[in-house]
């Protein structure tokens, strides 16, 4: 039966003989072709141990199987067969079956994994040939758990890559830094390739082969002026010749908030209301607001997968369905995806391909990180009352603004996105002349959102206006067509690349909102807008961008030892001033292969040594269309109660707007010692961005707020190191890879030397004054303020100072200014949210059939600034605390630094909430157990693992809030940059337990 | 030969858009260099720098609390208030004071508005409308200044549109004086070019009549008696002209719904209720930090904030018999679903005493708290003008008879059918006459933001927060620091050249 059923699947490859064979088979297949051979053997590697899982092959066919957990194999082959053992890690061989009915096969390390073919910009190249400081992220680590994006899959896994949460809200994005922040205004984002495609968001991670991040100039000038902040290089899998492969991967995780604070409860917060206000009213409830707005979370996550093809078709189709319920009531998110590559051989000379993507994403959010974040409110409620009042109404705040209690904020407004994505790529690749390609693509997306956003009567503020709801819709599309010349060449020793190339794209983006108020009932929410009868102003706008470039590259390589790359990209876009549209980014860089060097050959100790030293700019455009132009916009001016045309000025021009530059120096060695079995790569940046884009903060006495300037320079220096090691091969496997990096980071000039300050707190947190600031010889991002020194005590000499506290338990800072009072002069720096390092190590184990994957990933010395904390804890009874109040200051707790309570004190930025944000976290520990080839075989399956995995179960932090791993306003370009290691009611990260099914036909 | 074949196969494949000169055609976006063609534009524009004074920042709550509070009428219900609102109030500010750094931008930003205005007019060929626009903006730039010239003292002062705002990050203060000069200049321009009267007789935009009130004003703020006796004289003897009268209601001043168009209004600011653009125009919560917490009114079921309190003195030492008295206040309410009087007011927010009415008690449409109201807010009115003119004749030995009709008119109204508050003899001159008029000023103009320049320019300080009669004792009042307020520390820190800070602080 299974003999039968081998030979017609290898039928079904030969597509020409496949319709008339396919009659005969059920009488006949056995009879086919020439004589049939039973051949088995075991293979083992050098040591004699036995190697599970090697797959064998037909050379030429699709027929094969794999070991078992004794290395053995079984198969049926025509005795003039040849068969492919091949394992990952070891070299690949050819064994002719000349009939023999036993084979042995003794498997040897790779050498190294030197040739590895690494994607690289408008081509590839062998690993051994890479003069760049490239990382690579495998498919394996891209879905070692279920992630709703692969952002987040990239986490800790690749040297001089920094990735933290904006926010843990179930969709929500993520802050990606390559080498460091490059800018202070524009984005430091970098950008993503997807199979070529420059600007892509990124494909589920199912469907994801690899992940190249692109670091040094070498690697990144080919990307221009896009290039500064790093190059990630995504490659979507592809179908291979042979064997039709399906897979199936699904699994399920249940999810809880990682922490929760600590809180007053009703009597405990009477008791501190009752200090400031001794008329306060105890209410008859003690709510736990974080109880009722957390629930458990679920995370269920498909992929189905079918590839394979002829050598002349090929195909890799793939849906996946990713869905979150958020531990949040009312948060979820969801997201269905078909990818479509197809890749063709037309003829002998020309390759066809096509690419599609369709993707649609839902979300329903509710509030965070804002003024009305539900988690901000949790904290901040009183605990004293209930849900509803007697009326049955939600309750409203009584001692400060009067706002919407957690569960109302949580269980009322709808904030739904629907995002819809197209992508499609076609591309042809056609051989003019032996050795000189053309490949040409054409590549279109298209990304439609609709957010829609209801608050009904039942929320206070909207009492009187009986509801509101509105619809914004979005529309962006991106256009880029690429026409490039490749030509290679062979010498006696050496070898020629030469890549020559235009590139256009241009994108898009349209909006319109509209929204309507006092609705007849809150039953449509935001489907029926018309149900309203107080409309809201509606709102439209376009912009669109265009970018042209030309590309060019040589790589030159001296006998395998000597390698030398030159990039150019000459790019010019439409958002700068004329005159300043076309800059050029070069880069060039030599590597030299000391291993392949006869003195180190002779020595065998090392497989690969390999030094690198590049230098080169690039740019960063990130600017938004029309930030060169001055403009006046519509404002809102109202005559006589009603509203009139009205436009006022809101930006002035600056023509001389340029391009920020980054011109950065690499130098790298990768080592590969004991054949491979350890690998190290290890770099050396620095780097220096000049003509800083930046929103200069005007005198607010020009009439404007910012101005959009190339002002200033930032320098980003630091080492990274990545070792990959088999600490054991065999029957035992364990593999660990580490990778640490340090980045320092630097302003370096600002305009005349000034200072910058900023405050990025939350809208209601009032009265703060500048919380960060930019300075010259400092990091982006330091926070500002004055310095605690605890609380005054009785008899202490109190430090004057406007709207200071001057009584006993009352906050005492430090006079830094000497002049014996407190003012603005006693502001410093107070934290740097940057870290020393940052770092992610895994381990691997495999034994038999089970396989264990322990993944840590952590930062060290960097700070946290905490609005939450500041804002719960300023304990002027404006909301509630955390039980750090219970120790406040009293006249009979006087050891402590918390202070009194007390009504009308100001808020500051000061020490008092800055932490240390250092911490350790096993970010994932997953254990699987993939079934043996014999039970395997009887269900027609190649491959069935199953896995138990946990996320985040265990942090190691000093960090008083509740989750160190924090990221508040830092999405988006200028505020991802500035706005580093801050904490505000953010949507918490999660614990996750997943059990998950890896199913291969 | 083979080369250009490539070039060629390049271009082909390479796009149809390869020839893309890369010019940004920003649809839907104005640019000032080509936005400026009709009189049309010129007045649309101009209507732009009403969107910054109906602002949070400036009309809406910044600039108007912190009059308020400053004043010896206004003090803070609420201590859980944020801190800069009691910094202002209790003569405890900082440099970094959020008020402060709030509505000087607003201010400015009036400023550059109007001065684009000035500058964009140049484009447009010369017509009585340009004309008009530009004493309009002239008028709102004026302004904006004479309230920054009393908060502040010297302040940068820019007359023309900035089209470099690099080259002014290093300018110096002008001098109080000099920017005294340059308010009137504005004001006399604006003066000779506006008309009459607006369409439709509104009273949201300037006339001919609004800019000699404000000369009046400022006159008055200098001591240039004279001018500013001829400048209110002129406004009462054209009043038909201008369409000014006194209402005959006091109540009808402080009517949301009826404030459109009132003959009495000299100058208002506008507010549409429940609308809001970007930026804060148009948001308004006067309202709310005036109102009681935890009380319901018709317009405002979720009650006020209790931010902005009177003192109780200001309550008691007011004669019941004023009708002024009680259009002014709400001394009982519905608190807890049982109509109370005002010890009931805002339990928990240590403020149960009367609250003022004018901006909370018929704020019109809003969001339930009055936020987001539909107040007109009164800048300038017929009665203040009466009063300047009484102040000033009195000062410029004007004949007794006229000085006290002027009060007298003020006065009848406020009777409203009642007899109290009595005439004015004639008899009475002097100090005593100048304390009579600054007392019906506070009367009569209680809350509406006038108190606190009233007290500056008279030099009041020391008498009503440290004298024995004062209705809002601020012991730590200081006459040296306390009539400016600091410059926000962050232009300080961007422009060392503004140094030094206001004495004190």
């Amino acid at each position: 039966m299974y003999n039968t059923y081998s030979t017609v699947r290898r039928l079904w490859a030969t597509p020409l003989l496949t319709c008339v064979l396919l009659l005969a088979s059920s009488l006949t297949a056995v009879a086919i072709g020439p004589a049939v051979l039973d051949v088995s053997g075991r293979v083992t590697d050098t040591g004699g141990e036995p190697l599970i899982g090697v797959t064998v092959r037909v050379k030429s066919t699709t027929a094969g199987t794999v070991t078992d957990l004794d290395g053995l194999y079984a198969l049926s082959v025509d005795a003039t067969d040849t068969l492919l053992f091949s394992y990952t890690g070891f070299a690949t061989q050819e064994v002719a079956v000349s009939g023999r009915s036993s084979i042995d096969v003794v498997l040897e390390a790779d050498a190294a994994t030197l040739d590895e073919v690494v994607v690289v910009g408008y081509g590839t190249v062998k690993k051994s040939d890479l003069t760049g400081a490239v990382s690579s992220v495998k498919s394996e680590e891209i879905t070692a758990y279920p992630t709703a994006s692969a952002e987040q899959a990239l986490q800790g896994r690749a040297a001089g890559v920094q990735i933290t949460a904006n926010n843990g809200a179930p969709g929500a994005g993520f802050r990606v830094r390559v080498r460091g922040g490059t800018s202070i205004n524009a984005s430091s984002d970098p950008i993503f390739v997807v199979d070529g495609f420059v600007g892509a968001s990124l494909p589920p991670p199912e469907d994801i082969a690899s992940i190249e991040v692109l670091k040094d100039a070498s690697a990144t000038a080919i990307y221009g002026s896009r290039g500064a902040n790093g190059v990630i290089m995504v490659t979507t899998k592809r179908g291979q010749a042979g064997q039709t492969r399906i897979e199936l991967n699904s699994s399920y995780t249940l999810q809880n908030e990682i922490n929760r604070l600590e809180l007053l409860n009703a009597d405990q917060f009477a008791a501190y209301q009752s200090e400031i206000n001794p008329d306060f009213e105890q209410g008859d409830s003690d709510t736990d607001w974080q109880d009722l707005i957390f629930r458990r979370g679920a995370v269920q996550n498909y992929q189905l997968g079918i590839s394979g093809g002829s050598d002349n078709v090929r195909y890799y189709l793939s849906g996946t369905y990713f869905q979150q319920e958020g531990v949040i009531v009312n948060s979820d998110y969801e997201r269905f995806s078909v990818t479509s590559n197809i890749d063709i051989t037309a003829s002998e000379r020309l390759n066809v391909g096509l690419n599609l993507l369709a993707k649609r994403e839902n979300t329903n959010s509710v509030a965070t990180q804002e003024t009305g974040s539900v988690i901000g409110v949790a904290y901040r409620f009183e605990p004293d009352v209930g849900i509803r009042d007697a009326q049955g109404r939600y309750t409203l705040a009584r001692i400060s603004d009067r706002f919407n209690n957690a569960v109302a904020l949580t269980n009322e407004p709808r904030d739904q996105d629907n995002v819809d994505q197209f992508r499609g790529s076609i591309y042809g690749n056609y051989q003019l002349l032996p050795g000189l390609d053309l490949r040409s693509t054409f590549n279109a997306s298209t990304n439609n959102g609709r957010n829609g956003f209801f608050s009904p009567r039942t929320l206070n503020p909207d009492a009187g206006i009986n509801g509101s709801g509105r619809v914004r819709n979005s529309r962006n599309m991106s256009l880029l067509t690429e026409t490039y010349l490749t030509y290679t060449r062979d010498f006696s020793a050496s070898n020629l690349t030469l890549l020559a190339g235009y590139s256009y794209q241009r994108e898009t983006s349209e909006f319109f909102v509209v929204g309507n108020r006092n609705f007849v009932t809150d039953a449509g929410y935001f489907f029926n807008l018309g149900g309203g009868s107080e409309p809201t102003i509606p709102n439209s706008g376009r912009s669109e961008s265009d970018i042209s470039s030309y590309i060019g590259r040589i790589n030159y390589s001296l006998n395998d030892r000597y390698l030398f790359t030159l990039t150019g990209r000459y790019d010019g876009t439409s958002v700068f001033s004329e005159g300043n549209k076309w800059a050029i980014f070069p880069s060039g860089a030599v590597a030299w292969n000391m291993a392949r060097e006869p003195f180190m050959e002779d020595s065998g100790l090392f497989s690969n040594f390999k030094w690198r030293v590049s230098y080169g700019l690039t740019g960063n455009r990130a600017i938004g269309p029309y930030s060169t132009l001055a403009r006046f916009d519509d404002v809102f001016t109202v005559q006589n109660g009603t509203i009139v045309n009205a436009v006022a000025p809101t930006a002035v021009a600056n023509n001389d707007l340029t391009w920020e530059t980054t011109s950065q120096l690499d130098i790298g060695v990768d080592i590969g010692i004991l054949e491979g079995r350890i690998n190290l790569t290890a770099d050396y940046y620095s780097m220096e961005t000049y003509d800083l884009l930046f929103a200069l903060p005007l005198p607010e006495y020009s009439g404007y707020s910012t101005l959009l300037s190339n002002i200033g320079r930032v320098g980003n220096k630091g080492v990274e190191l990545s070792i990959d090691t088999r600490n054991l091969v065999g029957a035992f496997r364990w593999n660990t890879n580490l990778n640490i990096s340090t980045n320092k980071n630097e302003i370096l000039e600002l305009p005349e030397g000034n200072d910058i300050f900023y405050n990025s707190g939350p809208g209601h947190i009032v009265g703060l004054g500048n919380t960060q600031v930019l300075r010259v010889g400092e990091p982006v991002g330091v926070f500002f303020g004055f310095q605690y020194d605890g609380v005054y005590q009785q008899g202490d000499d109190i430090i004057p100072g406007g709207s200071f506290d001057t009584e006993p338990g009352g906050e005492r800072y430090a006079d830094i200014s000497g002049d014996g009072m407190l003012n603005s002069d006693d502001r410093i720096i107070i934290g740097n949210p940057h870290p020393d390092f940052i770092f992610g190590i895994t381990n691997e184990f495999a034994y038999r059939n089970f396989d264990l994957n322990l993944f840590l990933q952590g930062s060290q010395g960097n700070d946290i600034y905490s609005y939450t904390l500041l804002e719960l804890d300023l304990l002027a009874g404006l909301n509630n605390a955390t039980t750090a109040a219970l120790d406040r200051w009293t006249p009979s707790n006087t050891n402590t630094n918390v202070p009194a309570a007390q009504g009308g004190r100001s808020r500051r930025s000061s020490s008092r909430f800055v932490y240390d944000g250092s911490y350790v976290r096993l970010k994932n520990v997953a254990l699987g157990y993939s079934l043996p080839a014999v039970v395997l075989d009887r269900f027609g399956l190649s491959r069935l693992r199953v896995y138990l995995s946990a996320q985040n179960l265990l942090t190691f932090t000093d960090y008083e809030g509740y989750d160190p791993e924090v990221g508040y306003r830092s999405g988006g370009g200028s505020s991802g940059n500035q706005n580093v290691g801050l904490d505000y009611a953010s949507y918490p990260n999660v614990k996750g337990f997943t059990v998950g099914v890896n199913v291969g036909f | 030969m083979k080369f250009s074949y490539y070039l060629l196969v390049l271009c082909l494949l390479g796009g149809v858009n390869s020839c893309s000169d890369l010019e940004e055609d920003p649809v839907g976006l104005l640019a000032p260099e080509s936005f400026f063609r009709t009189p049309a534009d010129v007045e649309t524009a101009t209507l732009g720098i009403y969107a910054w004074l109906a602002s949070e920042s400036v009309y809406g709550r910044k600039l108007t609390l912190s009059l308020q509070l400053r004043s010896d009428m206004c003090d803070i219900g609420d201590r859980n208030t944020p801190g800069r609102r009691q910094n202002v109030n209790d003569f405890e500010m900082g440099a970094d004071n959020g008020m402060t750094s709030a509505f000087w931008p607003g201010l400015y930003r009036m400023i550059g508005s109007a001065n684009a205005v000035i500058d964009g007019a140049t484009q447009v060929e010369d017509s009585p409308a340009v004309q008009a626009s530009v004493g309009e903006a002239r008028f709102l730039r004026a302004y904006a200044y004479y309230h920054l010239v009393r908060l502040f003292g010297d302040i940068p002062y820019i007359d023309f549109f900035i089209t470099d705002p690099v080259a002014i990050g290093s300018i110096e203060k002008t001098p109080a004086a000099e920017v005294y000069a340059n308010i009137i200049a504005d004001l006399e321009a604006a003066k000779a070019s506006l008309p009459d009267s607006q369409p439709g007789g509104i009273r949201t935009r300037p006339t001919r009549g609004t800019a000699a009130a404000y000369l009046a004003s400022v006159h008055m703020t200098l001591g240039q008696w004279q001018a500013a006796y001829d400048e209110a004289t002129f406004v009462i003897a054209n009043r038909d002209a201008f369409g000014y009268r006194l209402m005959d209601d006091f109540a009808d001043l402080f009517k949301a719904r009826i404030a459109d168009g009132l003959a009495e209004h000299i100058f208002a600011v506008d507010f549409l209720g429940n609308e809001s653009g970007g930026g804060g125009q148009n948001v308004d919560w006067m309202g709310p930090v005036t109102g009681i917490r935890q009380v319901s009114t018709a317009d405002a079921p979720n009650g006020g904030w209790s931010v902005s309190v009177p003192s109780m003195l200001v309550y008691t030492t007011w004669d019941d018999r004023d009708y002024r008295k009680e259009v002014s206040f709400i001394d009982s309410a519905v608190v807890d679903g049982v109509y109370s009087g005002f010890e009931k007011f805002a339990p928990n927010h240590g403020s149960p005493r009367p609250h003022m009415a004018k901006f909370f008690e018929f704020c019109g449409n809003n969001r339930g708290d009055c936020g987001f109201s539909d107040n007109n807010y009164v800048a300038m009115r017929y009665a203040e003008i009466l009063l300047i003119a009484a102040e000033a004749g009195a000062e410029v030995g004007a004949p007794a008879g006229e000085v006290v009709g002027y009060i007298n008119e003020v006065r009848e109204r406020a009777r409203f059918g009642s007899d109290f508050p009595a005439d004015v003899e004639p008899s009475i001159s002097g100090s005593e006459l100048i304390d009579l008029i600054m007392e019906e000023r506070r009367l009569e103009l209680a809350f509406e933001f006038k108190r606190w320049y009233d007290i500056k320019r008279r030099n009041l300080g020391d008498e009503v927060f440290k004298g024995p009669s004062s209705l809002e004792p601020h012991p730590n009042f200081d006459s040296g620091r306390d009539y400016l307020m600091p410059i926000p520390q962050d232009e300080l820190d961007r422009n060392a050249n503004l140094a030094p800070q206001n004495p004190g602080y």
